[in-house]
């Protein structure tokens, strides 16, 4: 009887062991990927940090060479407020302007959708198959996915640093040599509000032909017929000016997301640290308590003993 | 009596000195609001100057206030801007569009331009020929016409810089 009890111990008891084991390995092993973890989480902060750095400070060129070019856009469109067009455009050609370069927020989606909108929009109707030239690859990607046969012209490699009149002056010479028909343009690209805001903008640019159709044309005096030169030049100029806009707010975007993800970073290292320290205490415990126990035990069996 | 002679002489006396007056003033206030603008700079944005005198391709203007409204291509040249005061500054552009607005508004957008004084003649005459070489030169029909471009731009820059 008493034989069969203490196998019956014995036999709990080793089921006991066999259940302490592994849960004291799992223990053991949480604790280790808690330390990985803490261990990239520290990774990416650092790396989220620089590129913050990075894009503050190219943000603040950025902003000045959006000053300037901001300027040169509206010395640019006064001759588009002066000649508004009668008739509105069937078919116009959309330029959306962002660029190749993602961790920067909503930036690409917000051109991307609004260019949607406006293909979509039933107050100005436009036709379903009105060409879209994208400059930038992450809105190309975005675009290609629900209006990829209206895409008659991508560009990339521009916007990586600060861009040029050069820049503009290429795109505009690729879209009209491309031979694309249209009745009017219509550049898409991110306008920007604040240091922490932007919203996505539509800027209007004439052709040679609607210049020629509109009352207002008609109130300039011109020596010779070079309206075909204003039309070519005045859309180089509204690509640059929107160029620049979109550069400052893709930097101001990264910065803000790179802020973000920073910060999330710093929150999630802290309670990974509270995790990792208390797992270390429990284990410390735990192995404490199985020490006494044993201690205990063995006193007890000596007093039994002595008895 | 004859302070009074001159009192009456004094009072109709004021009237034409008031008149001139007022058309003074009326002169000052003749001006035009200008934009002269480079993608990488503003100079100026939307200030009251007195008259600005452009290369146009079709020859050499003055835009005074009030002018009608006009389409003018620039050629490469001076833009020269005669501020209150008769304080005139100079810049050389290479090219660009001048456009008069309804409005008294005058905007012009330049490609590219520096002040006039920031040129140095040497290197101007350096580029010269280098861009005259390549222009004589065998190389295709498109670089050839692009030197001759830049051969155009600083031969007028030459001449620009020499009647300063």
């Amino acid at each position: 009887m008493f034989a069969r009890q203490s196998v019956a111990r014995v036999a709990t008891q080793q089921a006991y062991r066999h259940g302490a084991a592994p849960q004291n390995a799992r223990n053991m092993a949480t604790l280790r990927e808690i330390e990985l973890r803490l261990k990239s989480v520290r990774n990416i902060e650092k790396i989220t940090k620089s590129m913050k750095m990075i894009a503050s400070t190219k943000l603040a060129k950025a902003q000045r060479a959006m000053n300037a070019g901001k300027q040169y856009g509206i010395a640019n469109s006064e001759i588009l407020d002066h000649t508004p067009s009668e008739t509105p455009a069937k078919r116009q050609l959309f330029i959306v302007v962002s660029s190749d370069k993602g961790l920067c927020g909503g930036i690409h989606s917000s051109v991307s959708k609004a260019t949607r909108r406006a293909i979509a929009d039933t107050e100005n109707p436009v036709d379903a198959d009105s060409p879209i030239m994208v400059i930038g690859d992450k809105s190309k990607a975005q675009l290609a996915r629900v209006l990829g046969k209206n895409l008659a012209l991508t560009f990339n490699q521009i916007g990586r640093d600060i861009p040029t009149f050069a820049d503009a002056a290429g795109v505009a010479d690729l879209i009209v040599k491309s031979g694309v028909e249209y009745d009017s343009i219509a550049i898409v690209h991110n306008g920007f509000v604040s240091a922490i805001s932007y919203e996505p903008t539509i800027v209007q640019v004439a052709n040679e032909h609607t210049f020629k159709e509109s009352p207002g044309f008609r109130a300039y005096e011109m020596e010779d017929d070079v309206t075909k030169d204003l039309a070519e030049f005045s859309l180089a100029n509204a690509i640059y000016a929107a160029l620049v806009e979109a550069h400052a707010c893709e930097q101001s975007a990264r910065r803000n997301a790179m802020d973000n993800a920073s910060k999330n970073a710093k929150d999630m290292i802290g309670s990974l640290t509270m995790q990792y320290n208390r797992g270390r205490q429990a284990a410390i415990t735990n192995e404490l308590v199985d020490i006494i126990t044993g201690a205990f035990s063995c006193l007890c069996l000596r007093l039994v003993d002595l008895d | 009596m004859s302070a009074l002679r001159l009192l009456s002489s004094a009072a109709k006396r004021t009237p034409s000195a008031l008149a001139l007056q007022r058309r003074g003033y009326a002169e000052v206030s003749d001006k035009i609001k200008l934009s002269l603008v480079l993608p990488h700079q503003a100079i100026f944005t939307s200030a009251d100057v007195v008259q600005v005198n452009i290369a146009a391709a079709t020859g050499d203007m003055g835009i005074l206030a009030n002018h009608v409204p006009s389409i003018e291509p620039l050629r490469p040249g001076v833009v020269e801007v005669i501020e209150s005061g008769n304080i005139s500054k100079k810049w050389f552009a290479s090219g660009g569009f001048a456009n008069v607005h309804p409005g008294n508004k005058l905007t012009i957008n330049v490609v590219e331009g520096a002040p006039l004084e920031s040129f140095s003649p040497e290197a101007v005459r350096a580029n010269l020929q280098e861009a005259l070489r390549v222009a004589a030169g065998n190389g295709s029909e498109e670089s050839k016409l692009e030197a001759r471009i830049e051969a155009d731009v600083y031969e007028a820059l030459q001449h620009a810089l020499g009647s300063k």
